[in-house]
C-alpha cells in the first residue's frame, strides 16, 4: 500500500531561498541529483584521461613521448612511462570510474533525480540526509585528488587492492611508505580513506531511497505500477545497504593494517621484502578477497541495474509499446540481486580457495546468466512490432541491449571454471567488464541523460550532434573493447605495462595499437557530448512538460519541476507503459489519466525526433 | 530514413563476428596446447563458444531486423501487448536447461585440474618441484639427482620434499624443467609446490592452460603433465635449449617456446616477472640437465640461502 504524505507540495509555498541554499547546499533532490551528475561527468573526464594514458603505454610500450616526463615526473624520465606510473594509472582509472563516476551517476544522479518524481513524491523522505550524502562525497573527491601528489604516487595495487601488495606496511615508527612498491604507501592509505567516505555517502543515499520508495508513493502508485527505473533503483539500494557495510569493514581493516600495524591480512609466518622481514601475522591474505568480492560482486549489479531500469523506460517510450513482460522483468532483477550475493567466489576460482567451493560458486554463477537472458529477450519483445523512434536516447538504449548481450555471454566463459583457469586475469576479463560497465552502463547513462535532460533543465539537447556523438562512441568503443576478447583468448595478461616482454604476446601488438587508436577517437569524441550538454543547459530549445509523450509521472510536472515537484499531489490510475492502447486516441496514456478518459491531459508539444 | 541505423548496428556486429573468424588465421588465438588436460579445457571453450555464438547471432539478428522493420512510421500504430506468458516460460526454460548443462559438463575437468584428491602423490614416479615466487622472479628448487635416485629405492623419502628444503637441492631461477609424458606409457606427472615469499603472484602457463595464484602463508599443490617436449642439447653451445621442434630438429621455433608468466599483479616489475618451461624428452635427458644445473648452482652460489618462506 502506498502512503501519501499529507504535505501540500507546491512551489509557491517554499520561501525564496538564497543562492547558496538553492544551488549549493540544497535539500532539493533534483538539485542534488544534478550536482551528482556534474561531479560524475567531471570525474569521467579524469578517468578517461587516465585511460588514454594507459592505452598510450599499451599501444606503444617503448615510445618516448616528450611531454610524459613533464606530467609524470621522475618516474617517466626521458618520456618513457615508468612501470610504477603505469600501475598507478590503471589502478586510478578503475577506481575513479567505478567509485567516482558510475556509482555516483547511477544512484546519486539518477536515483536522486528520478525516484521522487517517478513515484509522485514532493522530495526524498530525508532531504537533509540527502544533502549530506552529496557533501560526504567531497572529502572523498578531495582525498583522492590529493593522493595523486602523495609521496610515492597514488594507489597502484589495482582497484581490487589485494593484500599483501596493498596492505603491507613498514614496522611501527618507520613511516608509511610501503616495502612492496612505491604506490602502496601514502597513496594506498588515502585511497582507503577516500573510499570510506564514498561508502558513507552511498549508505546515506540507499537508506533514503528505500524509505522514500516504501513510504512516499503518491495515491494509486502501487508497487507494480512503478516504472522500471524506480524498481531497479529500489533493488539497487537494498543491495547497497546490505553489501556496503562489508566493504566498509574491509577498508577499515586494511587501513589499520597500514597505519596501526595490525595484521588482519598478514599470514602467520614471515614475509620477505628486500632485506627485512615482516613479523609473523595472525591473519589471512584471502580474507580480503572474500570481503571485497562479497561487496564488489553485488556492486557490479549496483553498477548496471539502474541502467537496465532506465533503458527499459526509454525503450518502451520510443517503441510506443508497453514494456514486454513487466513482471518477469521485475522478478529478473530481484533474482539477479538475490543470486548476486552467493556468487562472489567466481572472482576467486584461481585464488587458492578450496576448489570444491569453486564448484559451488560456479553453479550459482552460471545460473545468474538466466535472469540476464530473460531481460534481454523482453527488451527484444518490446521492440518487436513497435513503432520505433530512433532518436538519441533510443539509439543509446538499443546500444545498451546489443552490447549487454556480449557482456553477458562472455560471463559464461569465465563462469566455467576450467575455462577460467586459462582466461582468469587476462584481457578476456577486461573485455567482459568493459562490455558490461562501459558498453552497457555508460550507454545506459547516455540514454538517461539525453532522455531526462529536458526534465532536468527544461531544454532539449541537440539531436543532430547527439547522433553524431552516438555513432562515434558506438563504433570507437567497440574498436577499443571488442579485440580485448581476442587478446584474452591468446593469453594476454591484464595489468602488465609491457606486453612485448613476452614472445607469445608480440604478434598481438598490432591489435593493441589498433585499440589504442580507437581509444583516442573515443576519448575525443566525448567532447561533442560535453559541448552539447553545456550548450543545451543554457541555449537549448525549450522543451515543455512532456516532449517524448511519455507516461510516467515526472512528465506531468513542469520542466524543470519546482522545489516540491508537482503543482498538486498526483493520483495514479494505471501502469507506466500504456502506449498505443486501443483505449486512447493518442498513442500514450499518462499514469494520471483517469479510467474512461482517452486523451492525455496537459499541453501538447510536438514530438522531437 | 531512420531505419538505416540498423545498418550501423548490423555492421558492428558483423565486424565482431568477422574478427573471431579471421583471428585464428592471423595467429591471434589459443596458443598451442601441450598439457594432458588442456584439450578438455579447449573443448569446453569451443562448446561455450558455439553455444554463445549461436545466441549472440540470434539475438543481434533479431535486434537489427527489429530496428529495420519497426522503425517509425506515422501510418502505423504499435501492437498493444504486455507480454506473452508462453514465450516467457519458453525463454526461461530453454536457457536454463542449456546453462545447467554447461554447468554439469565442466565439473569433471575442473576436478581433474584442481582438486586436492587429483594431485599426484609424492613418490618414485612423481616429478616434484618447488616454485617460490618473489618480487620479481621465480625461484625454482629441484631435488638433486642423488635424492631422486633415493626416491626410486624408497618412495617414502619423497614425502618431505615440498615441506623441507635440503642442503643438496638444486636452485635455478626462472626455468621450470620437467620431462615429457609419452602417451600410452606410465604417467609422468609433475607436482609443483607453489609458494610466495612476499605478495600474491600467479603462475600462468598458457601452453598448459594452467594458472594458480601463489598465496602468502600457503603452499598450494599444482599438477600437470606435458605431452610434448621442446628442449634438446644444442650441439654448438653444449647447453640444453628450448624452442626445439622434435619433428624438424630445429631450434628457435616460436611454437616451442613455452613461457611462464606472472598473472597476478605483484608490484613494479610485475610485467617482467617471466620464466620459461623446458620440457625434456625423457627422464634421462632431464637428469643429464639436472647434473649440469647442479654443477652450475654450486659454482655460482656455494652456500645456497634457504628459500623456505
Ligand atoms: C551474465 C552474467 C554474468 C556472469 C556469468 C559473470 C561472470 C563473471 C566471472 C566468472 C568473473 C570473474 C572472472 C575472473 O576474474 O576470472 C567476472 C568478472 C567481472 N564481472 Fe561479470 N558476470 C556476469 C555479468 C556481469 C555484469 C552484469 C557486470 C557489471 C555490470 C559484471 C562485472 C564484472 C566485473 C567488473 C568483473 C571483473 C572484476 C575484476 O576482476 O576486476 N559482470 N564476471
Ligand atoms: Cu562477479
Ligand atoms: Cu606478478
Amino acid at each position: 500500500m502506498s502512503v501519501s504524505i499529507p504535505h501540500e507540495a507546491g512551489a509557491h509555498q517554499h520561501p525564496q531561498l538564497s543562492f547558496l541554499r538553492k544551488y549549493i547546499f540544497s535539500e532539493d533532490h533534483k538539485v542534488i541529483g544534478i550536482q551528482f551528475m556534474f561531479s560524475g561527468v567531471i570525474f569521467l573526464m579524469l578517468g578517461g584521461a587516465l585511460a588514454l594514458l594507459v592505452r598510450l603505454q599499451l599501444g606503444w610500450p617503448h615510445a618516448q613521448v616528450p611531454i610524459l616526463d613533464k606530467i609524470m615526473g621522475d618516474g617517466s624520465a626521458g618520456g618513457r612511462m615508468g612501470y610504477d606510473t603505469y600501475n598507478m594509472l590503471f589502478t586510478m582509472h578503475a577506481s575513479v570510474m567505478i567509485f567516482f563516476v558510475i556509482i555516483p551517476l547511477l544512484t546519486g544522479a539518477f536515483g536522486n533525480f528520478l525516484i521522487p518524481l517517478q513515484i509522485g513524491a514532493p522530495d526524498m523522505a530525508f532531504p537533509k540526509l540527502n544533502m549530506m550524502s552529496y557533501w560526504f562525497m567531497w572529502p572523498a573527491f578531495t582525498i583522492i585528488l590529493i593522493s595523486f601528489f602523495a609521496h610515492g604516487g597514488a594507489a597502484s595495487s589495482g582497484w581490487t587492492s589485494y593484500p599483501t601488495i596493498a596492505s603491507i606496511s613498514m614496522p611501527a615508527g618507520q613511516g608509511f611508505e610501503s616495502p612492496a612498491q612505491a604506490g602502496s604507501g601514502w597513496g594506498q592509505i588515502l585511497w582507503l580513506m577516500s573510499l570510506i567516505f564514498v561508502g558513507i555517502s552511498s549508505m546515506m543515499g540507499s537508506v533514503n531511497y528505500i524509505t522514500t520508495i516504501i513510504n512516499m508513493r503518491c495515491s494509486g502508485m502501487t508497487l507494480f505500477r512503478m516504472p522500471m527505473s524506480v524498481w531497479s533503483l529500489f533493488i539497487t539500494a537494498i543491495l547497497q545497504a546490505f553489501a556496503l557495510p562489508v566493504l566498509t569493514v574491509a577498508l577499515f581493516l586494511q587501513l589499520m593494517d597500514k597505519t596501526l600495524n595490525t595484521s588482519f591480512f598478514l599470514p602467520p609466518g614471515t614475509l620477505n621484502f628486500g632485506n627485512w622481514q615482516t613479523g609473523p601475522g595472525g591473519g589471512q591474505t584471502l580474507l580480503w578477497q572474500h570481503l571485497f568480492w562479497f561487496y564488489s560482486h553485488p556492486a557490479v549489479y549496483i553498477m548496471i541495474l539502474p541502467a537496465m531500469g532506465m533503458v527499459s523506460d526509454v525503450i518502451s517510450t520510443f517503441s510506443r509499446k508497453p514494456l514486454f513482460g513487466y513482471k518477469p522483468m521485475v522478478y529478473s532483477i530481484t533474482g539477479i540481486a538475490g543470486l548476486g550475493f552467493i556468487v562472489w567466489g567466481h572472482h576467486m576460482f584461481q585464488s587458492g580457495m578450496d576448489p570444491r567451493l569453486g564448484t559451488g560458486f560456479m553453479l550459482a554463477t552460471i545460473m545468474i546468466a538466466l535472469p540476464s537472458a530473460v531481460k534481454t529477450f523482453n527488451w527484444l519483445g518490446t521492440i518487436w512490432q513497435g513503432n520505433l523512434t530512433l532518436n538519441t536516447p533510443m539509439l543509446n538504449a538499443l546500444a545498451f541491449v546489443s552490447m549487454f548481450v556480449i557482456g553477458g555471454l562472455s560471463g559464461i566463459f569465465m563462469a566455467a571454471t576450467p575455462v577460467d583457469v586459462y582466461i582468469h586475469d587476462s584481457y578476456f576479463i577486461v573485455a567482459h567488464l568493459h562490455y558490461v560497465l562501459f558498453m552497457s552502463t555508460v550507454f545506459g547513462i547516455f540514454a538517461g541523460i539525453y532522455f531526462w535532460f529536458p526534465k532536468m533543465f527544461g531544454r532539449m539537447m541537440n539531436e543532430r550532434w547527439g547522433k553524431v556523438h552516438f555513432a562515434i562512441t558506438f563504433i570507437a568503443s567497440n574498436g577499443v573493447f571488442y579485440p580485448m576478447h581476442i587478446l584474452g583468448i591468446a593469453g594476454h595478461m591484464r595489468r602488465i605495462a609491457d606486453p612485448e616482454q613476452y614472445q607469445f604476446l608480440k604478434p598481438l601488438m598490432p591489435i593493441n595499437e589498433f585499440m589504442s587508436i580507437s581509444a583516442f577517437v573515443l576519448g575525443f569524441g566525448q567532447f561533442i557530448f560535453l559541448a552539447n550538454l553545456f550548450y543545451s543547459v543554457f541555449w537549448g530549445p525549450k522543451s515543455g512538460r512532456n516532449p517524448w509523450h511519455s507516461n510516467s509521472l515526472e512528465w506531468t510536472a513542469p520542466s524543470p519541476p519546482p522545489h516540491g515537484n508537482f503543482e498538486s499531489p498526483p493520483v495514479v490510475y494505471r501502469g507506466p507503459y500504456e502506449y498505443s492502447s486501443p483505449e486512447g486516441e493518442e498513442d500514450y496514456l499518462p499514469q494520471t489519466t483517469p479510467p474512461g478518459e482517452t486523451k492525455p491531459a496537459g499541453e501538447a508539444v510536438p514530438q522531437h525526433a | 530514413m531512420q531505419k538505416y541505423w540498423s545498418v550501423l548496428f548490423g555492421a558492428v556486429i558483423t565486424a565482431a563476428v568477422g574478427l573471431f573468424v579471421v583471428a585464428p588465421f592471423m595467429g591471434w588465438w589459443l596458443p598451442r596446447n601441450v598439457s594432458s588436460f588442456g584439450g578438455d579445457v579447449d573443448l569446453l571453450f569451443y562448446l561455450i563458444l558455439g553455444i554463445t555464438g549461436f545466441f549472440f547471432v540470434l539475438t543481434e539478428a533479431i535486434l537489427v531486423y527489429g530496428i529495420w522493420k519497426f522503425s517509425s512510421d506515422p501510418t502505423r500504430k504499435a501492437t498493444y501487448t504486455h507480454g506473452n506468458h508462453k514465450l516467457e516460460v519458453l525463454w526461461t526454460i530453454v536457457p536454463a536447461g542449456i546453462l545447467v548443462m554447461i554447468g554439469i559438463v565442466q565439473v569433471r575437468t575442473w576436478e581433474n585440474i584442481k582438486y586436492q584428491s587429483r594431485m599426484p602423490r609424492p613418490g618414485a614416479n612423481t616429478q616434484q618441484i618447488e616454485v617460490v615466487a618473489r618480487q620479481w622472479e621465480w625461484r625454482i628448487r629441484y631435488p638433486s639427482p642423488k635424492r631422486m635416485a633415493s626416491w626410486r629405492s624408497d618412495p617414502r623419502l619423497a614425502q618431505d620434499f615440498g615441506a623441507v628444503p635440503h642442503q643438496d637441492d638444486v636452485h635455478v631461477p626462472n626455468e621450470l624443467h620437467v620431462w615429457r609424458h609419452q602417451k600410452g606409457e606410465e604417467p609422468q606427472k609433475v607436482l609443483v609446490h607453489l609458494k610466495t615469499r612476499d605478495v600474491l603472484h600467479s603462475m600462468k602457463l598458457v601452453n598448459l592452460r594452467l594458472m594458480q595464484d601463489a598465496v602468502p602463508g600457503k603452499t598450494i599443490p599444482v599438477w600437470f603433465m606435458v605431452e610434448e617436449y621442446n628442449t634438446s642439447l644444442h650441439p654448438e653451445t653444449g647447453r640444453w635449449v628450448d624452442g626445439f621442434d622434435p619433428k624438424t630438429g630445429h631450434w628457435n621455433q616460436k611454437d616451442y617456446v613455452w613461457e611462464l608468466a606472472c598473472a597476478e599483479f605483484c608490484g613494479t616489475r610485475h610485467t617482467a616477472m617471466k620464466g620459461k618451461l623446458f620440457v625434456h624428452k625423457n627422464r634421462d635427458d632431464f637428469l643429464e640437465w639436472l647434473k649440469w644445473a647442479e654443477a652450475e648452482d654450486h659454482r655460482r652460489t656455494p652456500a645456497v640461502p634457504s628459500t623456505e618462506p
